[in-house]
C-alpha cells in the first residue's frame, strides 16, 4: 500500500517531465565546428517568449537559406540565448556570446534589453542588429556596430497620430502603456504629438508589465468615452486580455495598438475580441519573391510573427556583408554592410550611417482573424 | 484479555538514561499506580507506551501485539488512551468539539461525503455528537459543552481531558497526575470518578503524587526512581518497603 | 459612485480568486508551519488542466456549464493528487528536519513544477475558449459580466464548502486539532500524516479552481502564471493572519479590493506597491495579521 502510494506520487510528478522529453533542441547539433557563429538574443521564456522565439526562428530560416552560399566561410551556426526581456539577464547573455566567439548578434526584442546588452557587444566589436527594438535611443548612442532593421518609434508615433486625426477624425484619445522603455517611450511620443495635432489627451495611465487585470483602468476609460483608445503594450500576450476585457466591459471605441502586439497569438488568445483593432506596423508586401522565399524557409516554424521577417533580413544582411568582405573582420564587414542594398523579405534594406534602415509604418487592422493593411499615412488613403 | 505488558524497557536521551529495564503489567480490571519522585521517568513510561518516544531496548506489548513499530494513532486505535500531566486540550475548540475529535478513529466517512453532507455522514456526525455528550455527562461536564476549552476553569479542564480520553473508547487509560492542582474536594470527586471508570471495565494506569489518592484506589503500585523500578506490589506492601521509604516516601515525609 | 460600485464588483472578483489561493498557503502553514512555495505552481497546473479539459469538452459540443463543471471537478482532483504527491515526496521525508530544509525543498519543488509545465506545455500563452462564457448585464450603471458572476459564485460555493468541512465535520475537527497540537491529536487517534496530506489536497483543489477561473477570465494561461498571484495570495494569507482560514478569505478579498481601488483612484502602476504598503502597515500594528492569534508552541 505504502509502496503503491509512493509509486503513484512519482508517476504524478513524472507527468511534468515526460511529455517534454520528445522534443530536442537543435542547438547542440553542430556545435564546436569552425565557421561563422551568429548569436540570437531575445526572450525565449516568460511572457514575451513568442516574440523571442520568432527572432530565433527568423535567424534559423536565414541561416538555412544562406548556408549554401557561404562557401569556405561556412558553415553558419546559431547560438540562441534567452534574455527573458530582463536587462541584467541580457547583459549576462551578451557576455556569454562574447565568450563563445559569436561575430554578430541578432536581437534583442525589448528595447530595455537591447540597450544594455549592446554595450559589451559593441565594445567587443560584435555586430548587434536588432530586428525588433524600435525605441529611438537604440541607434542614437553613436555605436559603430549597432544596426536596426525595423522602424523607429518616433516615426511610428507620427503615423499613429496622423491616423487618429486624419482618418478617424478623433478629437480626443486615452492612452495606456505598460512602462517598458518601448511601450512608455511610444506612448509619451504620442502624447507629445497629440497636443500639436489638436488631439486632446483625456488620460495617460500606466499599468504594470505582465498585468492581466485591467479592470480599473478600463473602468476609467469607459467613463471617459474617448474617440480612440491608444494601447501601448509590450506584446500580444498582454494585449489579448486587454482586448477581452474591453469587449466584456462593453467599451465601444476605436482601439489603436502598435507593432509589438502584431503576432498571430493575438487572435489565438483574444479571438473575435481582436476584430477591428488597428495597429501601426511596418509595411510588408507579401507578394514579393524575397518574401515568398522567406515564407517558404520559415514554414516549418509556424506562422511568422511580428519580427520574423526582420530577423531573417538582419541575418541575411550580415551574411551577405561577410560574404562580400570574405572574412568576419568587423571593420571589413562594416564597410560592406554600409554599401549593401537589397530587397529583403520585410522591406528594401539599406542601412544609414547611424545604423537605422528607415521606417515605413502603415495602419493595419485585424479583419476576419488576420492582420490586413488598412491605411497608408504617406498617401492618406485606404489600402485596396 | 487486554493486557499491557512492558518488558525490560530502556530509554536514553543523549547521555541521560531515563529508563532502565522497566518491566510490569497492567491486567484486565487493574488500577495500577505508577509513583516516584520528580524526574523518575513516569511520564516517559507513558510516552513510550503511547508511541511518542521510541525505546532504546525492550518491548511493549498490548494484547500480545508489539507496539514498537506502531505510530501513536494506531496504538490509540488498539485501545490505549491517555491524559497529560500539563493539560493539553485543543484550546481553540469547545468542550464538545474536543471530545468529538477524539471519536475520529472510531468513524469512517471521507472528505467527499463530509463536504456533500451525505445522509450517511449526517447520521455519523449525529452519532458522534451523542456519544460525545455522553462522555461529557459522565464527567459531569454536560453544561459546559459549548464552552471554549481555554475559557474553562482549571479543574474542569482536567475533567475534560479525561472525557476526551474516554471518548476514544479505550480499554486501557493512562492518567498522568490527574489530581495535580486540584483542591481536596475536587481530588475526592476525582477518586470517585476513577472508580466509576474502572467499573466501565477500563483498565487504569495512573501517575499520581497525592498519596491519599494512590493508596485509596490503586490495587497495585509500581515505584520508579531515577528510571529504575525499585519496588512493585500492593499498596500496603509498598508503604512498608524500606527502599521506597528511603527513596521517595522518606523524602516526602521528612 | 458608479465608478466606486464598478470597482467594488471588480475587486470582489479579483479578491475571491486571491482568497482561494491564499487558503492553500494558510492551511498548510497552519498545519506544518511551512510556506509552500510550490502552491503557485499547483494553481498554474490547475489552469492548464482546465484549458486542456475545457477546450476538449467544448469542442465536443458540451454545454458551457457541463464543460466548466467537469473541468473544475477533474482539475481539482488532479491538483489535489499532485499536491499530495509533492507532499509525500518532497516534504514528508523531511518532517523531522529543520524548517529551513523543508522550505528549500518547497522552493525546489516550485522550480521543478514550473519548469515541468514549461517543458510539457510550451512557453507560449495557451488560449481558453473564452467564447464559452460571454457577455454580461448592466445593473444600474454597473457592468457585470457573466464570467464575474461565475467566479464569484464558484468562489462563494467553495468557501462555504470549506467552512462546512472545517467547522462542521469530523475531518475538519481533526484538521484543526492537528494544526493546534500534532502530538496530542495523534494521541486521540488522528493519523496526522493523512490529515496533512488531506490539507495539501484541499488547498490544491481550491487553487486549481482559481487557476481555471483566472484562465477563463483573462482568456489564457502561461507556465509562469503562478508566480505573481502566488506572492499576492501569500501576502493575503499573511495579512489575514497566517494559519487562520477566515483570515485568508478576508485577506484575499482585501488585497483584491486594495489593488483595484488603488488602481482606480491612484494609479494602476502603483497598485501592487499599495497592496504591499497596506500589508506592511497592518503587520506593523497587528504583527499576527488581522485574524491572527498567538498560538503557543506546546510540546510533549
Ligand atoms: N524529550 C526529552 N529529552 C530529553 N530528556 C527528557 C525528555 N523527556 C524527559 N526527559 C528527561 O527524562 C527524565 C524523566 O522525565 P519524566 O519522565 O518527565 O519524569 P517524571 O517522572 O517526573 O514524569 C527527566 O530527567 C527528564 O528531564
Ligand atoms: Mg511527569
Amino acid at each position: 500500500m505504502k509502496r503503491a502510494l509512493y509509486l503513484l506520487s512519482v508517476l504524478l510528478l513524472a507527468s511534468f517531465v515526460v511529455a517534454g522529453c520528445g522534443k530536442k533542441d537543435e542547438k547542440a547539433a553542430d556545435a564546436a565546428k569552425a565557421g561563422i557563429k551568429i548569436g540570437s538574443l531575445g526572450p525565449l521564456t516568460g511572457q514575451y517568449a513568442a516574440d523571442g522565439n520568432d527572432i530565433k526562428n527568423g535567424v534559423l530560416a536565414a541561416i538555412e537559406v544562406m548556408n549554401p552560399e557561404m562557401g569556405a566561410l561556412g558553415p553558419v551556426t546559431l547560438q540562441a540565448e534567452d534574455d527573458a526581456c530582463d536587462p541584467r539577464q541580457a547583459v549576462a547573455a551578451a557576455n556569454k556570446l562574447i565568450n563563445e566567439k559569436a561575430t554578430a548578434v541578432i536581437g534583442a526584442y525589448c528595447s530595455s534589453a537591447t540597450i544594455p546588452a549592446s554595450e559589451p557587444l559593441i565594445a567587443a566589436k560584435i555586430f548587434m542588429i536588432t530586428p525588433a527594438s524600435t525605441n529611438e535611443k537604440v541607434t542614437e548612442r553613436g555605436m559603430p556596430y549597432m544596426f536596426r532593421t525595423c522602424g523607429r518609434d518616433d516615426d511610428q508615433s507620427k503615423a499613429a497620430v496622423k491616423f487618429m486625426t486624419d482618418q478617424l477624425k478623433a478629437k480626443n484619445v486615452y492612452i495606456v502603456d505598460d512602462k517598458t522603455t518601448y511601450s512608455q517611450g511610444l506612448a509619451d511620443n504620442v502624447e507629445k504629438l497629440a497636443g500639436g495635432a489638436g488631439l486632446k489627451v483625456l488620460g495617460h495611465e500606466h499599468v504594470n508589465q505582465g498585468d492581466k487585470d485591467y479592470s480599473a483602468v478600463l473602468t476609467k476609460v469607459k467613463a471617459a468615452k474617448p474617440d480612440v483608445f491608444y494601447v501601448s503594450l509590450q506584446n500580444s500576450a498582454s494585449a489579448a486580455p486587454m482586448l477581452i476585457q474591453i469587449a466584456r466591459m462593453g467599451i465601444k471605441t476605436h482601439i489603436l495598438a502598435q507593432d509589438a502586439v502584431y503576432h498571430p497569438q493575438l487572435m489565438e488568445l483574444a479571438k473575435k475580441d481582436a476584430e477591428g483593432v488597428f495597429l501601426t506596423f511596418g509595411y510588408t508586401d507579401k507578394e514579393t519573391p524575397s518574401y515568398k522565399k522567406f515564407a517558404a524557409a520559415y514554414k516549418k516554424y509556424g506562422e511568422p510573427g511580428a519580427y520574423s521577417a526582420y530577423s531573417y533580413d538582419s541575418t541575411v544582411a550580415y551574411l551577405k556583408a561577410v560574404k562580400a568582405a570574405g572574412s568576419t573582420d568587423p571593420e571589413k564587414v562594416k564597410a560592406e554592410l554600409m554599401k549593401l542594398e537589397f530587397d529583403g523579405a520585410s522591406k528594401h534594406i539599406k542601412y544609414k550611417e547611424n545604423g537605422d534602415s528607415g521606417s515605413n509604418y502603415v495602419i493595419q487592422v485585424v479583419k476576419d482573424g488576420k492582420f490586413t493593411n488598412y491605411w497608408n499615412p504617406e498617401t492618406g488613403e485606404l489600402f485596396k | 484479555m487486554a493486557t499491557l505488558e512492558l518488558s525490560e524497557i530502556s530509554v536514553r536521551f543523549g547521555g541521560l538514561q531515563a529508563l532502565t529495564d522497566v518491566s510490569f503489567c497492567v491486567r484486565e480490571g487493574d488500577i495500577v499506580g505508577l509513583i516516584g519522585p520528580n524526574g523518575a521517568g513516569k511520564t516517559t513510561v507513558f510516552n513510550v507506551i503511547t508511541g511518542v518516544y521510541q525505546t532504546s531496548a525492550g518491548q511493549v506489548r498490548y494484547d500480545g501485539t508489539p507496539l514498537r513499530a506502531l505510530r501513536p494513532h494506531k496504538i490509540l486505535a488498539l485501545g490505549v488512551a491517555r491524559t497529560f500531566q500539563n493539560i493539553r486540550l485543543f484550546q481553540n475548540m469547545t468542550a464538545l468539539e474536543n471530545v468529538m475529535v477524539a471519536q475520529h478513529c472510531r468513524t469512517r466517512v471521507g472528505v467527499l461525503g463530509a463536504v456533500l453532507r451525505l445522509p450517511s455522514q449526517k447520521r455519523e456526525e449525529e452519532r458522534i455528537r451523542q456519544r460525545s455528550l455522553e462522555a461529557l455527562e459522565f464527567m459531569d461536564l454536560g453544561e459546559f459543552a459549548g464552552e471554549l476549552a481555554s475559557n474553562m476553569a482549571y479543574g474542569l479542564q482536567r475533567r475534560l481531558e479525561i472525557a476526551r480520553a474516554l471518548a476514544t473508547e479505550p480499554k486501557t487509560i493512562l492518567l498522568d497526575e490527574p489530581a495535580a492542582g486540584l483542591n481536596p474536594a475536587e481530588s475526592r470527586d476525582l477518586m470517585h470518578t476513577i472508580g466509576r471508570i474502572s467499573e466501565l471495565g477500563i483498565n487504569i494506569l495512573m501517575v499520581e503524587h497525592d498519596m491519599k489518592v494512590v493508596m485509596g484506589i490503586c490495587r497495585h503500585i509500581v515505584v520508579l526512581d531515577h528510571g529504575v523500578m525499585i519496588a512493585e506490589g500492593k499498596p500496603e506492601e509498598i508503604q512498608r518497603d524500606p527502599r521506597v521509604i528511603e527513596a521517595y516516601l522518606g523524602n516526602e515525609l521528612n | 459612485m458608479e465608478f466606486f460600485l464598478q470597482q467594488l464588483v471588480n475587486g470582489i472578483t479579483l479578491g475571491g480568486v486571491y482568497a482561494l489561493v491564499a487558503l492553500g498557503y494558510t492551511m498548510v502553514y497552519g498545519i506544518i508551519q511551512l510556506i509552500n512555495f510550490a502552491h503557485g505552481e499547483i494553481y498554474a497546473a490547475g489552469g492548464y488542466m482546465g484549458v486542456i479539459l475545457i477546450s476538449w469538452l467544448f469542442a465536443q459540443g458540451f454545454p458551457p456549464f457541463v464543460c466548466l463543471g467537469a473541468a473544475l471537478v477533474l482539475a481539482m482532483g488532479y491538483c489535489a493528487l499532485l499536491a499530495m504527491a509533492v507532499e509525500k515526496l518532497a516534504y514528508q521525508p523531511l518532517r523531522q528536519s529543520s524548517r529551513l530544509s523543508v522550505l528549500l525543498s518547497a522552493l525546489g519543488m516550485s522550480i521543478f513544477l514550473q519548469n515541468g509545465l514549461m517543458l510539457t506545455q510550451g512557453v507560449y500563452d495557451r488560449a481558453y475558449p473564452t467564447e464559452m462564457v460571454q457577455g454580461g448585464f448592466e445593473l444600474g450603471t454597473v457592468m457585470i459580466s457573466y464570467m464575474q458572476c461565475i467566479i464569484v459564485g464558484v468562489t462563494a460555493l467553495l468557501l462555504v464548502a470549506l467552512n462546512v468541512l472545517v467547522y462542521k465535520t469530523r475531518i475538519g475537527k481533526a484538521m484543526r486539532a492537528t494544526a493546534q497540537d500534532k502530538t496530542m491529536s495523534a494521541l486521540v487517534g488522528i493519523n496526522s500524516s493523512r490529515i496533512i496530506s488531506l490539507t495539501f489536497a484541499i488547498g490544491a483543489g481550491l487553487a486549481a479552481a482559481a487557476g481555471i477561473m483566472v484562465g477563463l477570465y483573462y482568456g489564457s494561461v502561461r507556465y509562469d502564471m503562478g508566480f505573481v498571484p502566488g506572492i499576492k495570495a501569500f501576502s493575503a494569507a499573511v495579512l489575514g493572519g497566517i494559519g487562520n482560514i477566515t483570515g485568508a478569505m478576508l485577506g484575499g478579498l482585501l488585497i483584491g479590493m486594495i489593488e483595484v481601488f488603488a488602481a482606480g483612484y491612484i494609479s494602476s502602476e502603483y497598485k501592487d506597491v499599495f497592496a504591499f504598503i497596506i500589508l506592511i502597515a497592518v503587520l506593523y500594528f497587528m504583527p499576527t495579521g488581522i485574524m491572527g492569534e498567538n498560538v503557543d508552541d506546546t510540546r510533549v
